[in-house]
């Protein structure tokens, strides 16, 4: 086996090929990632980034926001329950004194 | 040897005030890429004969130029030489990795071309024989042939792409020159 595959008269590649493939955007960025790793880079440069954490961030703090009121609220309703019923026993207690 | 890879020494120059823009800010580098795409493409496509295999490798080739520009020399020869440089490195690290067929593009032209320099005459024999012969030759031997008969480069600018002296690569491309003529002389009287 020669190892070459020998193509005679070529059609050149095509034009929109061509187009398709070039993408100084995707070479740059490649480029910024390689010369400076994440873990050196400010997270603000990355907008798509900071502003999805932040947003991450912002639901997590209003999740346990949530969670805390509810947690008030039923602790709330359980003093109201203990002290209704340590009432209600004091006039029962009462009333079979009397 | 003028040919369509030749440059007027003011281009060269003006190229050199370009390089020296990207090299203190790497994004004036767009303006070298959208320059040699074309040309670097075609280069690597000769080579691989698919468009998104050649697509990849031409990313991966603009990168490595990118990121090796603060190293690059000039020498008084275009840019393009140093970037065809690193494209063909490219391109012999895909072969090394994927153990494909080397793709070779060549005009019938090109053949007659080799046919005369090795002092025969062009006949369809001859032609076959040629083929046959080359496929003899090794994946360093080929780059030779296709940089100097397949593109019709200067000497100078096929050193610079393999990174040898000029004197270096008249020397081997004759060599190779004169194996194929002594195949070619013996099969002839055959």
């Amino acid at each position: 086996m020669s190892g070459f595959k020998f193509n005679i008269d070529p059609a050149p590649p095509k034009e929109e090929k061509i187009a398709e493939h070039r993408n100084f955007g995707k070479v740059m960025h490649n480029y910024q990632r390689m010369t400076n790793p994440l873990y050196r880079t400010p997270l603000y440069r990355y907008r798509r980034v900071f502003l999805s954490l932040i947003l991450v961030l912002l639901v997590a703090w209003l999740i346990s926001e949530y969670g805390n009121e509810e947690q008030k609220e039923k602790q709330q309703q359980t003093a109201d329950s203990i002290r209704k019923a340590d009432s209600l026993n004091k006039i029962l207690n009462d009333k079979s004194k009397r | 040897m003028l040919n369509q890879h030749h440059k007027t020494k003011e281009q060269i120059l003006s190229e050199n005030q370009l390089i020296e823009e990207a090299r203190k800010d790497p994004a004036r580098f767009g303006l070298l890429y959208e320059k040699y795409y074309r040309q670097i493409f075609v280069f690597v496509f000769r080579r691989t004969g698919d468009e998104d295999i050649a697509g990849d490798i031409v990313s991966d080739a603009f990168l490595k130029a990118m990121v090796a520009l603060p190293k690059y020399e000039f020498k008084g020869l275009p840019f393009s030489s140093w970037l065809f440089r690193i494209a063909l490195n490219e391109v012999n690290m895909f072969y090394r990795k994927d153990k494909r067929e080397r793709n070779v593009s060549l005009e019938q032209s090109d053949l007659k071309n080799i046919i005369t320099e090795a002092g025969e005459e062009n006949t369809a024999e001859a032609d076959r024989m040629v083929m046959q012969l080359l496929s003899s030759l090794t994946a360093e031997e080929m780059q030779f042939i296709e940089l100097r008969f397949f593109e019709k480069r200067a000497f100078a600018e096929v050193a610079e792409i393999l990174g040898i002296t000029e004197n270096n690569a008249k020397v081997r491309t004759y060599r190779i020159l004169d194996k194929l003529k002594v195949l070619l002389n013996k099969n002839s009287t055959n």
